[in-house]
């Protein structure tokens, strides 16, 4: 076990000195100035360009470039940005944990849905039932995440008047931010108006959540309904059956916790797509996380919002790829049989 | 009072190529006590009767029974719930394939713990190392060596004879009257069978509980079986007490079966041909109309495609027109 | 005439034919098909069969409905923008653009993801996970993010659009082209062909690819409505195709301004995008539940 904790380290770093070798590679086809491209100082001034030429290398050749870009980037120093003339690093973690807020509860709200529907869908007998949750899952599939996302604020924030549809919160409420995710620190804030402030901000991201939720809803759906119906087809189920367990203590005690490690699976291979649409829906909504600071930046051309954006959802992907792997290992029984046996 | 009576089970499958009896007017009857195996090749509809008696039915299933009586109760009125308490307590099953049978998510103690039967009267936080301690003393009483290392494993790291043995203990912990065993010894070595077999006679003594089992071995039936059925695609054969049918068979495929089982006493010529039924058992598809073994048997005649009724001698059942040592029965009608 | 059958006879059909009775039986995968057919002819003939040149703005009709509506006309069929163009004409023009161009992508990626990814798959050893490791950095930027870095290294525009969904696309098929070969050579058949004397082409044409070509085709159909989506959430934002083109992501932005006074200059891009994606996605699960029951 411990082997494969090792092996998938070395996996985790060779994956992200690649990413980040891919990514030293475009910084040098950007059709701009190198020291540009790498610290976002539009006129450096002679000081700053020795400086600069010294902490990047410019003058070695490419590998030593490599390893100077590499230590530059891994001591936090990801440049400035052209736009708003601060940090990136700064700007990038002010931005990530409004990110993962809505990835966080989108995700709670597809497996929260998911699951049971795909339960129910392997369960039922009627024909009925299954075509319709199987059409349900299809067309959620196929929409455009982006025109979901605008007839959703269509339908409920101008029709109904229900939800807001933009922004995080309402700008009246001043909430400090402490960890930086928005429902946390309403209720970590003395403000006196926290309890309308945290639920306004629950409407704020429920749009945005539902928008983005559609992906993972539908492939929760059908994957684990697949699961369930090949794992209630296995022996021990069926010896449990035998026993007078009820069916509902059959699913949720043996059937569940066997069909959600394939539903797992699944969702790991799912995660470059759902950071591609969590981009869109950000910029439909105006939610202030990473996606809508990277496109602005890509408007604006603002090389090194681009660089850090990239290197930093990359990164994360990467890492949760691995996790979610691990994961899987550990909770899947027959690959622990595969690791002893082969170990 | 036999325990279990079942008299003219029909089962039939929906298949995409249309309706199939799978099983046709088959009868058992098991008293208490008794251990009664069930022979048969593979595809004759077993582990269609043992899922039809214990009532985990499938959802293509029409099961239409004359009687299905267990302990004086009929089991085709009871609702579903009555069923499912019945199969807990009363009824057992064990299955073919013991690795399979056990969760892999989980050790093999905690699905022993939740299958021992909970004492009411103890108190909440004693029940788990009651729970404990009465898995062991079962896993004792199957003749598990190490009760505590298995108990920490997982399916996959134990041998088949120990998970058979875990599942025999699994389904006695709550004192079944019936224990069905749908080919318990299947993919074990042949001193592990040994060993199961013996277990399981030792339950039927001590216990008294009564056991089914459903093989297709006929040499290890008859070692270990106070009666014998015989079933031939989905029909039943003959049944009776084992040394009576061993000595004299009356139905034509239960003397094929006797003559199957090579003879290694005598010495064989070079090269002569062992005595087999000629043919194949029929596929769903394809099934003989009255007397399913009609085609491949060697007394078959014209009468042979009307479904002969089980007709009864003594004590034993046959379904033949033509059977050997056969007096003219007196074919009871009502049977 | 066919002959009269006497006996009963079980006809076993082919593999493949026995996938296509699957397949037909599926009458929402045929629906599919069959408007896959009709979106492949609209590629074709799209530009040929529109009433107005995407371009021409009509300044007397400005935010038209579509002609269901009372005050619609037949003649701009689906409305018109807020610039008089004729939506009709424009989905028309443009499906050789969101369409045509998503298959063009995908071919490329299939036939560069499938060399690459049987070499890798044929290959052991260091080579082969340095490969690895490299097509699992490119999976793991998401298509949108490398479309970003695309756009930022060579401007934005619709060509743009082809390299950076492709590259995106190309490491999932080396992936899965990659694992399933990996698979089928710990197969015994393949033991049992090398100890034939089979070298590693012969294995690979004759013993392999007939194994492989149902995970291809899944992967295809996947593919395809993946790189739809993408070329029309590109086009949404404004880094693939550009403003005027008539491309349906680009429609949608474009209709974004209009939204609550002309909704139908959001929705029917959109419905368009859908349902293409729609038809692919049923084909592809068609195929899929046709492919199962033998694959067991």
């Amino acid at each position: 076990m411990f082997r494969y904790l090792l092996r998938r380290l070395y996996l985790f770093l060779a994956t992200s000195l690649v990413m980040v070798g891919v990514l030293f590679y475009t910084t040098g086809l950007f059709p701009v100035e190198r020291s540009f491209a790498l610290t976002g100082i539009h006129a450096p001034t002679a000081n700053q360009l020795v400086q600069i030429e010294q902490d990047y290398k410019l003058n070695d050749n490419q590998a030593w470039q490599f390893f100077a870009y590499l230590q530059q980037r891994l001591s936090g120093n990801l440049g400035v940005s052209v736009t708003s003339n601060q940090s990136v690093a700064e700007e990038l973690s002010a931005v990530l944990p409004a990110s993962f807020e809505l990835a966080i509860m989108a995700a709670i709200i597809a497996i929260g849905l998911g699951v049971p529907l795909g339960v129910l869908a392997s369960q039922s007998q009627h024909k009925l039932t299954q075509n319709t949750i199987m059409a349900i899952t299809l067309t959620g599939y196929s929409v455009p995440v982006f025109w979901l996302g605008l007839y959703l604020s269509l339908w409920f924030g101008v029709d109904l008047g229900w939800l807001p549809i933009s922004g995080q919160l309402n700008l009246l409420y001043e909430i400090k931010p402490i960890t930086g995710f928005m429902l946390i620190d309403i209720l970590l804030s003395e403000s006196e108006y926290s309890m309308s402030a945290f639920k306004d901000a629950l409407l704020h991201i429920v749009l945005p959540a539902t928008t983005l939720a559609v992906l993972p809803f539908t492939v929760v759906v059908r994957s684990t309904r697949s699961a369930m119906m090949n794992v209630m087809n296995q022996t021990f189920i069926r010896a449990a059956e035998a026993r007078g367990m009820h069916t509902s203590t059959i699913i949720l005690r043996h059937a569940l916790p066997n069909a959600l490690i394939p539903v797992l699976k699944h969702l790991g291979l799912m995660l470059g797509s759902f950071a591609s649409y969590a981009i869109v829906v950000e910029m439909i909504f105006s939610w202030p996380g990473v996606g809508s600071w990277l496109v602005s930046g890509i408007y604006q051309r603002d090389y090194t919002v681009i660089q850090g954006g990239i290197l930093a959802v990359a990164l994360l992907i990467i890492f949760l790829s691995i996790l979610i792997e691990v994961l899987h290992t550990v909770f899947n029984p027959l690959s622990r049989k595969d690791l002893y046996a082969a170990s | 009072m036999p325990l279990l009576d079942v008299r003219n089970l029909t089962i039939e499958l929906d298949t995409p190529h249309g309706r199939v009896r799978a099983l046709e007017k088959v009868s058992l009857t098991l008293n208490a006590g008794e251990i009664h195996g069930l022979v048969g090749e593979s595809g004759s509809g077993r582990s269609l009767l043992a899922r039809a008696i214990l009532g985990i039915p499938g959802p293509n299933w029409t099961i239409t029974a004359d009687r299905m009586m267990w302990d004086g109760n009929n089991l085709m009125t009871m609702s579903s719930k009555e069923r499912r308490n019945l199969m807990g307590s009363d009824m057992a099953m064990i299955f073919q394939d013991p690795s399979g049978s056990l969760d892999p998510a989980q050790t093999v103690g905690s699905q022993l713990m939740q299958a021992m039967p909970k004492n009411p009267k103890a108190y909440f936080w004693q029940r788990r190392k009651q729970a404990q301690l009465t898995a062991q003393k079962w896993l004792h009483k199957v003749g598990i060596k190490d009760p505590k290392k298995v108990m920490a494993s997982y399916a996959w790291e134990l041998s088949e004879g120990e998970c058979q043995k875990v599942m025999i203990a699994m389904a006695v912990a709550n004192q079944p009257r019936l224990l069905i065993a749908d080919e318990p010894t299947n993919s074990m070595e042949l001193s592990t069978q040994a060993q199961i077999f013996r277990l399981l006679s030792q339950l039927n003594q001590l216990q008294n509980v009564s056991i089914l089992i459903i093989s297709h071995e006929l040499e290890t039936l008859a070692q270990w079986c106070d009666h014998l059925s015989v079933l031939y695609s989905g029909q039943v054969m003959e049944s009776g007490p084992t040394e009576e049918l061993i000595a004299t068979p009356y139905h034509p495929y239960t003397k094929a079966l006797l003559d199957n089982m090579p003879d290694y006493s005598g010495i064989k010529a070079h090269k002569a041909i062992m005595p087999t039924l000629p043919g194949s058992a029929p596929a769903l598809q394809h099934l003989p109309i009255g007397c399913r073994l009609g085609p491949r048997c060697p007394e078959a005649q014209k009468k042979c495609v009307n479904q002969p009724s089980l007709s009864h001698l003594k004590n034993r059942y046959f379904a033949c027109h033509f059977p050997y040592h056969g007096e003219t029965t007196n074919d009871d009608p009502t049977a | 005439m066919p002959p009269v059958k006497i006996y009963q006879e079980d006809q076993i059909a082919s593999p493949m034919m026995r996938v296509w009775q699957n397949f037909s039986a599926n009458p929402f995968a045929l629906a599919g098909l069959w408007t896959i057919a009709f979106l492949l002819l609209l590629t074709l003939f799209g530009p040929m069969i529109a009433p107005f040149p995407p371009e021409a703005q009509d300044p007397r009709a400005l935010l038209l409905p579509p002609s269901w509506d009372p005050s619609g006309t037949v003649a701009h069929f689906l409305g018109t923008d807020d610039l008089g163009r004729d939506i009709f004409s424009r989905l028309l023009h443009d499906a050789h653009l969101t369409f045509g161009m998503a298959l063009l992508i995908v071919i490329t990626a299939l036939v560069t993801g499938f060399i690459i990814g049987s070499l890798s798959g044929m290959m052991r050893g260091l080579k082969s996970s340095i490969l690895g490791h490299l097509l699992d950095a490119l999976l793991s930027i998401p298509s949108l993010l490398m479309a970003i870095l695309v756009v930022a290294v060579m401007g934005p525009g619709l060509e743009n659009v082809f390299w950076a969904v492709g590259i995106a696309l190309t490491p999932q098929f080396v992936r899965s082209i990659h694992q399933s070969v990996h698979e089928e050579l710990q197969k015994e058949y393949v033991t049992a062909a090398r100890l034939d004397g089979a070298n590693s082409l012969q294995i690979f044409w004759y013993v392999i690819m007939p194994n492989v070509w149902e995970v291809v085709i899944i992967q295809t159909t996947l593919a395809i409505s993946a790189a739809i989506l993408d070329i029309a959430a590109l086009g949404f934002l404004s880094l693939g195709a550009q403003a005027p083109s008539p491309e349906w992501g680009a429609m949608v932005a474009q209709g974004i301004d209009n939204l609550l006074t002309a909704p139908w200059t959001v929705t029917i891009p959109g419905l368009a995008i859908l349902f293409s994606v729609l038809a692919i996605n049923l084909v592809g699960d068609g195929l899929r539940s046709a492919l199962a029951p033998i694959r067991n």
